[in-house]
């Protein structure tokens, strides 16, 4: 069971790759972990959007992608993405022991999706290998 | 003559929109549940995301399409895009909760209109063991808001129970007679549309 506060060495770490995924790849204007249920966890957005309300949707999103691939047989959803006028979202979850977060990119409709989906593939496992590093030490038991 | 009913279940978290839905749908219900990382809100182990979703057909020829909402109020873009094209309401309330009244104005008022064309009902769990507030308290903060709304208690986990509280709605609909209409009519789900680009 996870308390309601993320623990701040987490947090931290969480807040670094977050940091690192926006600096590093030109295009992208925002990046958020969010909990599966919806809960903001770590956000870098350079535009006005709300990180509290994109961590509920993210959770949403990814749910309901998982909920209709089963549905329609394809299997498992690697992930979501919204491909829009002004730009392109991607969501994803984070890889792990624990199924408990999620990841959501956004970035410049000019982005590679391609370049985009490998970034933000690395920044999820790197979160899923801290979280897993944690529970391991922690979750003894 | 068959027709499908959209039909919304509304109420703050762990009330029983999903344990409702999966009481009465004969198919098996589409669900988004995922791990509850918020115990100290509720203490249960999954909580709905997106929807819930079932289907139960009544004996003529009309059915039933049954959405669950997400509990949390940051989820509260949800539940807009589910009152789209709604028929009725159900409003569930945790007697259990710190304040129920408070409760059933919070989600009575995100519905709203359905409340306002009498296409709204609020069941009531676990009076057994928390009677407080009583249903005439849940009546009076009703009347208060001008709305008829009836009230009764239920315990979603029971099939008979759901069904009930789903009759009852259905006569409070039949009693405002063109609005259930004016939602059957194409033309008017039409010309409701939000145009080309909008929206
Ligand atoms: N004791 C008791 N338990 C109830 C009653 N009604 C519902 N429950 C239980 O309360 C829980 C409700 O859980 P859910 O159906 O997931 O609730 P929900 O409204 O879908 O919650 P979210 O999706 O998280 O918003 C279930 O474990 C039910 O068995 C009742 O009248 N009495
Ligand atoms: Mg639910």
């Amino acid at each position: 069971m996870m308390s309601r506060a993320i623990p701040e060495s987490l947090k931290k770490a969480f807040d670094r790759e977050v940091a690192s995924l926006h600096g590093r790849v030109p295009g992208v204007i925002g990046c958020v972990i969010a909990t599966v249920d919806g809960r903001l966890v770590s956000s870098v957005v350079d535009n006005e959007a709300d990180p509290q309300r994109v961590s509920a949707m993210a959770g949403s999103m990814v749910a309901l992608g998982e909920t209709i691939g089963r549905e329609v047989k394809i299997g498992r959803s690697q992930f979501v993405v919204v491909s829009a006028l002004g730009g392109i979202l991607l969501l994803q979850r984070v890889p792990a022991e624990r199924e408990l977060l999620v990841v959501g990119t956004l970035a410049r409709n000019n982005t590679n999706l391609g370049i985009l989906l490998h970034e933000t593939r690395g920044t999820a496992s790197t979160i899923g290998r801290e979280l897993d590093e944690w529970l391991a030490a922690n979750l003894k038991g | 003559m068959s027709r499908e009913i959209k039909l919304v279940f509304a109420g703050s978290m762990g009330a029983g929109k999903t344990t409702a839905i999966r009481s009465i749908s004969e198919i098996e219900p589409i669900l988004t549940d995922v791990a509850n990382t918020d115990r100290a809100e509720f203490d249960k182990t999954d909580t709905t995301v997106a929807l819930d979703y079932g289907e139960l057909t009544l004996g003529i020829g009309e059915k039933l399409r049954l959405y669950g909402t997400p509990g949390q109020v940051r989820f509260d873009f949800m539940w807009s895009i589910m009152a789209e094209g709604a028929l009725g309401v159900v409003v569930l309330i945790d007697n259990s909760r710190p304040d129920p009244i408070a409760d059933l104005l919070k989600y009575l008022g995100a519905f709203r209109e359905l409340a306002d064309a009498g296409a709204a009902i609020v069941a009531v769990g676990r009076m057994d063991t928390h009677p407080r507030p009583t249903l005439d308290d849940f009546a009076t903060a009703l009347d208060q808001l001008g709305l008829l709304v009836p009230v009764m208690p239920a315990d979603v986990r029971r099939r008979q129970d759901v069904l009930d509280v789903l009759e009852v709605l259905f006569q409070q609909i039949e009693a405002t007679e063109e609005h259930a209409e004016a939602v059957d009519d194409w033309l008017g789900f039409v010309r409701a549309a939000a145009p080309r680009g909008g929206s």
